[in-house]
């Protein structure tokens, strides 16, 4: 462990769910684990927020009132292609992970998932984000 | 023929004769079995949801429920195919629960009592509506967690509600809050004072009175004579909950039974006092949201009392927790009214005394025995001396962590221990302190568990969240558990009910082997203690003595003592326990799992007394056999294939139909002998049955008094004599059997498929016993259930009845799994009468577990899977 780890800016998460029990679990579990978390229950104020703030992940419900959530996916790779986004839903379908995939999307789970499955697949999500840029 | 055989054959003749094949009748019973098997997997799943390890939003709830209700309306008519029936108690019975269940997720709760008064005996936090939060916390801390409480009932928010419009209170408030402008203080002022008064000189409507009667009475049965005296206190919507209103609800002490409807009506008048008005007012409470539950509990004789927080709000004391302590009655001390002792006490056990100051007490509080409190002097060598010696302390740290650590959050517990020495919870409540500053307290949690060694994580399955710390106690199989430290983490091998006893003195739970649905598990979530099971490492990595923190809500297991996890834990915002989401999930959860038909010989065994979706699952399961075998025993003329004797040296009494190439044995022969046999979950039943040795050809002593008690129960399919064998039946195939095997005292029914695709492989095993008193069925139930938990099955045990399931296993296994169900079988044809002892249990369970190695060996090769596939 390098003396200056914490001098190090944290990975920071954003969590868009329309059920708010889904960002109370995430939070505590991803501050645990040491990363810099923000959490969303209505699209618009998710997309307010990731117009003036670059994310390095973004974890988003599909199926919500108001944008959902393949439409925000979009734009978010739209502003930052390098954001890793990673798709949580409770109506998983083969079409709706092909067309996530196709938007950009990481990683496609369905709920009801495991915490530690979860905080895993970011890990593995920074992981290749750290060997893609350098 | 004997009596019991005769009434048989003449009922039978009520029974219609069947109008379709037997071969579409069976398709209908196997259908059931699937269902039924389906129904118990969504179940199991629900369960694991609650254990912390998942997030799943309403979503998810609302889409489980419609799945098992789905499967539960097919099952039912299935069971109308096959017994030509329209039964229609059961879809009565079906369509109550489902409307309870749609209730439910609509967000109405369904109020299952609306009694004005309740026992406290019957109160958990699922009640906080009809009682209050202080009363229903104090309900889980009596009845969840064991802890000594005060005997006592509560009077509803429902007589609440009742007394108000009685009175014509509703109205009237409304009105004076219209008129007032929001700002003249002395014209709020009078306004709560005439609602106060209103509410002194009202009336307690006759049904209420009447309730609290039937209630005193009750105590009073149960008390040794003497006059009952009472302690009267609020217990609000919200009071002790997020908003603490600490103080600010009256509580009358010392109250006798005439005394109880002035000091209601008194308490009653407290929820409008100013200070407490003002402050719902500025919280934004609406006045709909205002209910008064009220307390009735008998005094503890208080020779010390007091007040202990988990969490000390010093910030000079890192991790300790604080007592303040006086002679005689609680309020001296809460209230702050007369000097008391304090002791700052280490949070960790063995929790020393870190500091102990003492006051100097010259009175003290105590009932005055005309009524009410009164004050006075305590005696001169009492007045400088420490309130609390060290072994009440260590009794107190441990029960206000025990409390802590059940609601996963600090806690403000008032407590007394009487003259000889019992101590008392008399109320607890949520703590609100933040120990560190929240953005230090991020990076130290970062720090903390990016620096920490992980032994292990990501293993197993977690029972229950949570974050524990301390000392690893490893247990053997044969320990006694007589030394089990308290606050130790139990580390284990299995799985075992055993582990019960030590439930609440460990902080926390890892096995090696071992199920997330058994009864451990079940056991592990009510008391809340962290647990991850099935982690296959854990007696490797550790070892008695090691200091560890378990973090089960993300199921990692860190070197070391790591205090910032701990703190995060108990200081976070909602806990999960406590979410909406949660709650509604265990509410649906009791409305289909809860299992109350366990008897099919009892009176009570009928549609119309299902009460969950799990009782109308049960009574057609049991229905749908007897059918199978009332039709393969009397219409055999229906069948389209000729069932065929087995000709065995055990005395199995044993038909087998063969639907579809399970034997090598010509259709029309009428015997068939064990080596004809094909399907292989047939043939390795009764290889494990034979090789094993395991049927006791010894005769066994007839214990009369064991013998005896069976008569008490009525007559049922599990009543026969030791020697008799039933007409058994087996329905198999090339892959697969359906087995219904009376032995003895004895009731079997087997059904597996074993082939070569991995994900159909299954086995569900249930095992129904007769005969014997209570406490030797439940010894049996034990050994059966530890068996099967150590071979890898899914168990459930209600009463007599046990339940083993496993699927999708390599053939191999599979059929090793099988031999043993034979052993089993043949092992506990006679076992009851052994019973004698808890100690015979843990004999026979090394015994069989000994003998069944030899014959079920599997090549290392094969290999294992996953205890349960997630789909």
């Amino acid at each position: 462990m390098s003396p200056c780890a914490n001098c190090a800016p944290k990975t920071k998460i954003l969590i868009l769910d329309d059920e708010p029990i889904v960002g109370k679990r995430l939070k505590p579990a991803f501050q645990k684990a040491g990363y810099e978390v923000e959490t969303f229950t209505d699209s618009a104020s998710a997309m307010a927020r990731v117009e003036e703030q670059v994310f390095d992940i973004v974890i988003t419900d599909l199926k919500m009132e108001g944008t959902d959530g393949m439409h925000f996916l979009a734009r978010v790779k739209e502003l930052a292609p390098d954001t890793g986004v990673i798709v949580i839903t409770g109506f998983a379908t083969p079409e709706s992970a092909k067309e996530s995939f196709r938007k950009g999307a990481y990683d496609f789970v369905a709920k009801p998932f495991k915490l530690s499955d979860i905080v895993d697949t970011v890990r593995k999500l920074e992981e290749r984000r750290r060997g893609g840029a350098g | 023929m004997n009596v019991i055989e005769g009434l048989k054959q003449f009922f039978r003749f009520g029974s219609p004769q069947p109008t379709l094949p037997f071969s579409v009748l069976f398709k209908k019973f196997r259908s059931v079995l699937e269902r039924n098997n389906c129904i118990l997997e969504l179940m199991a799943d629900m369960g694991d949801k609650l254990g912390g390890d998942y997030v799943f939003d309403r979503q998810y709830v609302v889409d489980i429920s419609e799945r098992v209700s789905d499967l539960v309306f097919k099952l039912i008519s299935d069971l109308c195919v096959m017994n030509q029936c329209e039964n229609v108690d059961l879809f009565i019975a079906f369509e109550r629960i489902n409307y309870e269940i749609q209730e439910e997720l609509a967000g109405r709760r369904a109020f299952p009592l609306t009694r004005p008064a309740i026992l406290l005996d019957e109160l958990n936090s699922d009640l906080d509506d009809e009682a209050g939060n202080k009363f229903a916390n104090l309900g889980d801390i009596r009845n969840t967690l064991g802890m000594p409480t005060m005997d006592g009932f509560v009077i509803t928010t429902k007589a609440f509600f009742d007394f108000m419009s009685a009175n014509g209170l509703p109205g009237y408030i409304e009105h004076s809050l219209a008129a007032w402008d929001k700002k003249d203080e002395r014209a709020f002022d009078a306004i709560c004072h005439e609602v106060r008064q209103r509410i002194l000189k009202g009336t307690i409507p006759r049904h209420i009175v009447s309730n609290i009667n039937a209630m005193l009475d009750i105590l009073k049965a149960r008390g040794n004579g003497g006059p009952l005296v009472f302690a009267v206190r609020s217990s609000a919507w919200g009071e002790d909950s997020e908003y603490s209103f600490a103080g600010q609800y009256e509580s009358v002490l010392n109250v006798t039974r005439k005394g109880i409807p002035d000091a209601y009506r008194r308490v009653i008048a407290g929820t409008y006092a100013a200070e407490a008005w003002r402050y719902r007012l500025h919280r934004g409470y609406q006045e709909s949201e205002t209910a008064m539950a009220v307390g009735c509990q008998l005094m503890a004789e208080a020779e010390v009392s007091g007040a202990m927080y988990t969490y000390a709000p010093l910030p000079q004391q890192r991790e300790a927790m604080v007592i303040s302590a006086a002679w005689g009655l609680g309020p001296a001390v809460v209230g702050g009214e007369a000097e008391s002792d304090t002791f700052i006490l280490d949070r960790h056990p063995p929790h020393m005394v870190l500091s102990a100051e003492t006051g100097h007490k010259v009175t003290k509080l105590v009932m005055d025995p005309s009524g009410g409190t009164v004050w006075v002097d305590v005696a001169g060598p009492l007045q400088d001396k420490p309130c609390l010696p060290e072994e009440y302390i260590q009794r107190l740290a441990q029960a206000a962590m025990m409390i802590e650590s059940y609601y996963k959050h600090p806690q403000d517990v008032e407590w007394a221990f009487d003259g000889k020495g019992n101590l008392y919870i008399l109320q607890s409540r949520p703590l609100n302190v933040r120990p560190n500053q929240p953005e230090d307290h991020r990076l130290n949690i970062e720090q903390a568990t990016r620096s920490a060694q992980v032994l292990f994580s990501g293993k197993g399955s977690v029972v229950q969240g949570g974050v524990a710390s301390g000392k690893v106690y490893v247990a053997n199989e044969d320990d006694d558990l007589n030394d089990f430290p308290y606050g130790a983490i139990l580390v284990a091998h299995y799985t075992s009910p055993k582990y019960s006893r030590v439930m609440r003195k460990a902080r926390g739970i890892l096995t090696d082997i071992g199920s997330p649905t058994g009864h451990m598990a079940t056991l592990a979530r009510e008391y809340r203690v962290p647990t991850v099971v099935n982690t296959g490492v854990a007696t490797k990595v550790l070892k008695t003595g090691d200091e560890v923190t378990l973090d089960a809500s993300q199921n990692v297991l860190y070197e070391g003592t790591i205090r910032e996890l701990t703190q995060f834990e108990i200081t976070q915002g909602e806990v999960f326990e406590e979410s909406y989401e949660y709650r509604l999930l265990r509410r649906l959860f009791k409305k289909v799992s809860l299992l109350h038909l366990f008897d099919p010989s009892s009176e009570d065994f009928k549609a119309s007394r299902c009460r969950t979706f799990h009782d109308i699952t049960r009574f057609i399961h049991e229905k749908a056999v007897e059918k199978l075998i009332d039709l393969s025993e009397n219409f055999q003329k229906y069948h389209d294939r000729t069932p065929k004797r087995l000709e065995s040296v055990l005395p199995l009494g044993l038909m087998i139909i063969d639907v579809e190439n399970g034997t090598s044995a010509l259709p029309e022969a009428k015997t068939l002998k064990v080596d004809q046999i094909v399907s292989p979950p047939m043939k390795a039943f009764l290889e494990g049955l034979s090789e094993s040795g395991m049927w006791e050809t010894d005769p066994v002593s007839v214990d009369l008094g064991s013998f005896m008690s069976s008569f008490t129960r009525t007559f049922s399919s599990s009543l026969a004599t030791p020697e008799k064998v039933g007409r058994n039946l087996a329905v198999i195939s090339k892959e697969y059997m359906n087995l219904h095997l009376r032995l003895g005292y004895h009731f079997n029914i087997l059904d597996a498929y074993i082939g070569d695709v991995l994900n159909d492989n299954y086995i569900y095993f249930r095992f129904l016993g007769g005969v014997s008193d209570f406490i030797r069925r439940s010894r049996r139930a034990r050994f059966i259930a530890e068996v099967l938990e150590r071979h890898d099955f899914l168990v459930e045990v209600h009463g007599d009845l046990i339940v083993g399931r496993l699927k999708k296993l390599p053939k191999e296994r599979m059929v090793a799994k099988m031999k043993v169900l034979g052993g089993l079988v043949g092992y506990t044809r006679q076992l009851d009468v052994s019973m004698t002892s808890d100690a015979q249990v843990e004999f026979h369970l090394a015994e069989f577990m000994q003998r069944i190695q030899t014959i079920t060996e599997v090549s290392h090769d094969v290999p294992m899977c996953e205890l349960r596939t997630k789909d």
